[in-house]
């Protein structure tokens, strides 16, 4: 008789019926021997026959229209020999200028004052990394005197987008955030390298804190630091030490001051 | 070139690709982002497909790696998953605890009586790598060596991860039920 542990590899392919028959007879032998073999199979195949009973509702989810018109094979831009990414092309028609998107709201400021800060670190820490992930398809690429253009054309908020060679920051580019289905901005930069985000929320000051200056959260193996400055809140998020943070949120604070 | 008919034939996938990018991420925009970018790859890389096999699962394959790297990229910035302790760590959950049933019991008649939801509920509990592996085979119905180049692990893998994804779906599909049915 074979023992359990040289019958267990079988168990699946004899479930699924996937197996010769020299298998199936040591399967068949085996489990009518050995309960706790003969529960596996029965789990198991109990599963399978579920799934494979629900499958037409489990699979009922289908692409969109949308998806489906954005899947199709970029003919036009092979042609010309300028394959533009169809993801590029999706994002375009969502970018003002350089690409910043900044849609103040009152539901988002409700959304935001709900949050802890802990809980906003976490999720723009969570958009961070994915808006980095995706630039690297992307390849955005923005110009800090769009960027400024188009603050100012969408919030009358005439700023400076931070950047300082000498404080090893290289701007990266702007991208509609994730968070609170796109209603605040996000600036990408390189800093030494490594990458740096620097969130805007519009229309949101926390409450309790004093402005300027920074609460810093440790979250997702990155710092983050939140402070409210002219009505806004901004959220810098990065993987680097305390000194480098404060010297950043240092040349950051005075570029939008 | 990506002539027409090669196009027609990726796009039939589209929706169990879709499906499949909506279990692994568990957001429709997410879901999106991915199968956009499997398409893109695939259309890209239109001429290293060899007609007359199977581009549903090579589409498939691309998919998968997409969603790898992904993953990878935002590990790096996290923590890194070992996902060999979590298969190690789900085995020894399910010996240790395995129901014992057979066709005719209430257990499995139960199991026939399982709500959707809670079904839906239960795959997208499981870990990703049993989430994928069960998803591929009994959804998708792809055979295990197909599933292997997928994820380009062993058949034998493949086969393990079934299992023990089956195996925890029955454990928390069994605890649904009411104590005394």
């Amino acid at each position: 008789m074979s023992d359990c542990t040289s019958i267990d590899p079988l168990i699946t392919p004899y479930v699924d019926d996937d197996i010769d028959a020299a298998g199936r007879r040591r399967v068949d032998e085996h489990v009518r021997r050995c309960p706790p073999c003969h529960s596996r199979v029965a789990a198991e195949r109990a599963v399978r026959d579920l799934v494979h009973t629900k499958r037409a509702e489990i699979s009922r989810d289908t692409a969109s229209p949308a998806l489906r018109a954005r899947c199709r094979a970029p003919r036009a831009a092979k042609a010309s020999g300028a394959a533009v990414s169809p993801w590029r092309a999706r994002m375009k028609p969502l970018a003002i200028a350089a690409g910043v998107v900044l849609v103040a709201g009152g539901a988002f400021v409700f959304e935001a004052t709900e949050r802890s800060t802990r809980l906003l670190a976490a999720e723009l820490t969570a958009d961070h990394v994915k808006c980095f992930g995706m630039n690297a398809l992307l390849g955005t690429n923005s110009d800090a005197a769009e960027i400024e253009r188009a603050m100012a054309s969408t919030f009358g908020w005439e700023m400076r987008v931070p950047e300082s060679k000498d404080a090893g920051l290289e701007l990266v580019g702007a991208r509609p955030c994730f968070y609170a289905k796109g209603k605040a901005a996000h600036l990408m930069y390189r800093h030494h390298g490594q990458p740096l985000s620097v969130f805007m929320l519009p229309q949101f000051t926390r409450p309790g804190h004093p402005e300027s200056n920074p609460e810093m959260v440790d979250v997702m193996g990155h710092e983050a630091a939140v402070w409210s400055q002219a009505g806004r809140t901004f959220v810098l998020i990065a993987q680097e030490p305390q000194q480098e943070m404060s010297r950043v949120i240092s040349v950051v604070q005075s570029a939008l001051h | 070139m990506v002539t027409p008919a090669f196009e027609a034939d990726a796009l039939a996938s589209l929706d169990s690709l879709y499906r499949t990018a909506l279990r692994l991420t568990h957001r429709p925009a997410d879901a999106e982002d991915l199968v956009q970018e499997t398409y893109l790859k695939a259309f890209r890389a239109a001429e290293q497909f060899t007609p007359g096999t199977n581009l549903r699962a090579w589409l498939f394959t691309i998919l998968h790696n997409t969603a790898r790297n992904r993953a990878r990229d935002f590990a790096r910035e996290h923590v890194d998953v070992d996902s060999d302790a979590v298969e190690r760590a789900a085995g020894s959950v399910e010996r240790a605890g395995v129901p014992s049933i057979n066709a005719d019991t209430p257990e499995t008649i139960l199991l026939r009586e399982t709500l959707t939801p809670d079904l839906q509920a239960a795959l997208d509990a499981l870990p990703a790598v049993f989430r994928e592996a069960v998803w591929l085979r009994d959804v998708e119905e792809f055979s295990y060596a197909e599933i292997a180049d997928m994820l380009s692990i062993p058949v034998g893998t493949v086969m393990s991860r079934i299992s023990r994804g089956r195996r925890l779906l029955f454990d928390r599909l069994h605890h649904l039920r009411p104590a005394h049915v």
